[in-house]
């Protein structure tokens, strides 16, 4: 394993000399076309962004360099100064000192002094001649004699790695069929070879995997100027810790909570972290505390985004649930707190009587709901009065492979992602009760409405028939499904396995079924429909009996 | 053949392009697809009824790995009385929409017919009377004693008729079957 140190290194190193390279173009388009403003745009954003780099990862020199050499082009871009006369020699003295310095870092050397263009791009930017010598003024023979270099790193669009997973997916599922085969056949040499595939394409599917997976450090190292930012606006005095960027997720996972890790941090700093005039007032330290960090849980990967702000008023959430018409006040009455913190999640609801520029604009934790829901996460919310909030984010590593729930219902095959699944119960009608013409499990001390999915799923939008308990022959099979706090019992025929899965997404124009988060391809062939839990959760509310 | 290209030349001096059509059988009649539609041919593979969409939808199907909707004209027009099932074996119809791919159940094998482009005449008055509605059929076509319906599947197999939805109604996948 390489240090994170090391593998920063190499990415900059990557950057930086792609930088270089672009921009020895760029400027030698600009000693032709002096006025290019896309070359001269090109070149102020490369020196911005390696300034940026250079300085992050330590290599103050870099920096140095690049900054004066940005506020040139900058002011060249801006019409105050022209590309031409000596400013021209010194610009592509710093271009060519910044390559020396970039293979420097890569070799391990000690950069080269670079006083003497500092103190000409300095005299630059006030207007002063340069003090050029002869060996600058013409480039020497070392410099037309430079050796041409390629990274050890190659960049490759997200798009081709995408490609590339979804064919590994295929393979594993035609790794599965043949498997199936080899052992309906039992002929000794087939199955070896199909062992052999099957092992080759597991290590593939690894390493195809492996290739996606990025640093959640990535994302969250962009928080402090987030933090920062809001914290000023808000007028409010933030820390934020950081830990876990180590931990490795999916790439493509990691830009769909984008928005909603910062809509959360948003929401931390605006509702959560009190002023430190309130802060005082309670006894707290001044100084509002937010952690954003990373782990991994199995399979699963926890963000969490925790602030010891004045935590979530239940009451007031309760209050206003009823006042927007979401439920009558007798049941919002009788919610849990787990059961509160679920009605926050529902479109349109803030708690946010003022609206801000930071947060409270309309958008709620629906779009935080929506982004972790279409990735087949949970969001969980811990909160205690007075004490802060923590939400909790449970995202799966990899998007390609899901471990799922299969059963048969209808001599047909579905799966259930295991992300939703709480827990399975086998139960006789007698440990069942009809309550108001639904039929309600005892499972661990809590009641949980159940009910068949054969008739949830059936053509009708009507309301379902009263359960009658009497129509239930012998042990049911039921899984139970927990989504966004709520739990819910689906009778099916028979369970059959736990089994990784390979989701596809659904063809046009089936896709307008929201029930259904995608098929998979089982061993045998056969289409699988993967039950999408969230959307079985709507449509069991919806038709309630 | 001669009688074609005798009708084909009072019309255009030039020598025609022939047009190809897949011909297959819903219900009595005899519908015609262009073979540049058509993706392929192939023995129905086993479909996954898929809830919450229409009837006619029977579902998906594993077609060399690409997962496609299968559905039944005979049942979407109602070309096929109840007591007729389907037999065992049907064929599939893999036809290229606009955006994806979808599959056509029918009963025989389908047969592959050149003709003249001359001898597609557009639809006329009497179509009212067979069950597809005129706005999917591109025109009618004469060979031998046989007529040949042929359709645009572009038309017929737009998200929106295929799920049969319509403007305001609030369930609209299903509401064709109540």
């Amino acid at each position: 394993m390489k240090s994170r140190e090391q593998e920063y290194r190499e990415l900059f190193m990557a950057e930086a000399l792609e930088a270089y390279d672009a921009m020895s173009q760029h400027i030698s388009v600009l000693e032709k076309r002096p006025d290019d403003e896309a070359a001269l745009h090109e070149l102020f954003r490369l020196m911005h962004n390696l300034k940026a780099n250079a300085r992050a990862i330590g290599f103050a020199e870099i920096g140095e360099v690049a900054h004066r050499m940005e506020t040139i082009f900058g002011e060249i871009r801006s019409k105050q100064r022209i590309f031409a006369g000596s400013l021209v020699p010194v610009l592509f003295a710093g271009v060519d000192a910044i390559g020396e310095m970039i293979r420097a870092v890569g070799a391990n050397q000690t950069l080269p002094n670079s006083s003497v263009l500092l103190e000409n791009l300095d005299r630059v930017m006030r207007g002063e001649e340069p003090l050029l010598d002869s060996a600058q003024a013409a480039p020497s023979d070392e410099d037309a004699n430079r050796k041409l270099e390629l990274s050890d790193l190659v960049y490759i669009p997200i798009k081709k790695l995408d490609h590339l997973l979804n064919l590994v997916g295929e393979l594993i599922i035609d790794r599965d069929r043949v498997l199936t085969l080899s052992q309906e056949i039992g002929n000794l040499g087939l199955s070896n070879v199909a062992a052999h595939l099957s092992r080759l394409a597991d290590d593939l599917q690894y390493s195809v995997m492996d290739a996606r997976l990025v640093g959640v450090g990535t994302l969250f190292n962009k928080f402090p100027r987030v933090v920062r930012d809001v914290a000023t606006a808000e007028q409010k005095q933030v820390e934020l810790t950081i830990s876990g960027q180590d931990i490795q997720i999916d790439r493509n996972i990691l830009q769909i909570i984008t928005d909603a890790l910062l809509h959360l941090v948003r929401n931390a700093i605006g509702h959560g972290i009190e002023t430190p005039e309130e802060r005082t007032r309670a006894g707290k330290s001044p100084l509002g505390h937010l952690t954003l960090s990373a782990q991994t849980e199995r399979d699963d990967v926890l963000i969490r985004i925790i602030d010891d702000g004045r935590g979530i008023d239940v009451e007031r959430v309760r209050r206003k649930a009823v006042a927007r018409g979401q439920l009558p006040a007798d049941v919002a009455a009788r919610l849990t707190d787990a059961e509160v913190y679920s009605l926050m999640f529902e479109a349109g609801f803030s708690t946010a009587e003022q609206v801000t520029e930071i947060s409270g604009r309309g958008v709620g934790l629906d779009v935080v709901k929506l982004a972790i829901d279409s990735l087949g996460g949970q969001v969980r919310v811990d909160s205690q009065m007075g004490q802060g909030t923590t939400f909790t984010l449970v995202l799966p590593t990899s998007i390609a492979v899901k471990g799922a729930l299969l059963f048969q219902l209808e001599e047909h095959s579905y799966a259930l992602p295991l992300m939703h699944t709480d827990s399975v119960v086998s139960l006789r009608p007698e440990q069942l009760h009809a309550v108001g013409g639904m039929l309600l499990a005892k499972v661990q001390e809590e009641h949980i409405p159940v009910v068949k999915l054969a008739e949830l799923l059936d053509d009708s939008d009507e309301p379902l028939q009263p359960a009658d308990r009497e129509a239930l022959m012998g042990r049911q099979d039921i899984i139970i499904t927990s989504y966004n706090g709520r739990k819910l019992g689906l009778i099916v025929d028979q369970f059959l396995r736990q089994q990784d899965i390979v989701i596809k997404p659904v063809s046009q124009p089936l896709d307008m079924i929201d029930l259904f988060g995608g098929v998979t391809l089982l061993g045998s062939g056969q289409v699988c429909l993967v039950l999408d839990v969230p959307a079985l959760t709507r449509l069991f509310i919806a038709r309630r009996p | 053949m001669t009688e074609y290209s005798a009708a084909a030349e009072k019309k255009s001096p030039r020598p025609e392009v022939p047009v190809q059509l897949i011909v297959f059988r819903l219900g009595n009649e005899e519908y015609g697809i262009r073979i540049e539609q058509v993706k392929e041919v192939t023995v129905t593979p086993e479909i996954a009824r898929m809830p919450k969409t229409p009837r006619f939808v029977k579902g998906i199907a594993n077609l060399r790995g690409d997962i496609i909707a299968i559905i039944d004209l005979e049942e979407r027009f109602r070309l096929r009385r109840a007591d007729q099932p389907l037999p065992l074996q049907t064929f599939t119809l893999a036809i290229e929409a606009r955006d994806y791919t979808i599959g056509i159940l029918v009963r025989e094998v389908p047969q592959p017919i050149s003709i003249p482009a001359s001898s597609i005449e557009q639809a006329p008055d009497f179509i009212q009377d067979i069950n597809i509605h005129d706005k999917y059929i591109e025109g009618i076509a004469r060979v031998d004693n046989r007529i040949i319906i042929v359709l645009d599947m572009l038309k017929l197999l737009t998200p929106g008729e295929i799920m049969q939805l319509r403007p305001k109604a609030t369930s609209s996948a299903t509401a064709e079957r109540k």
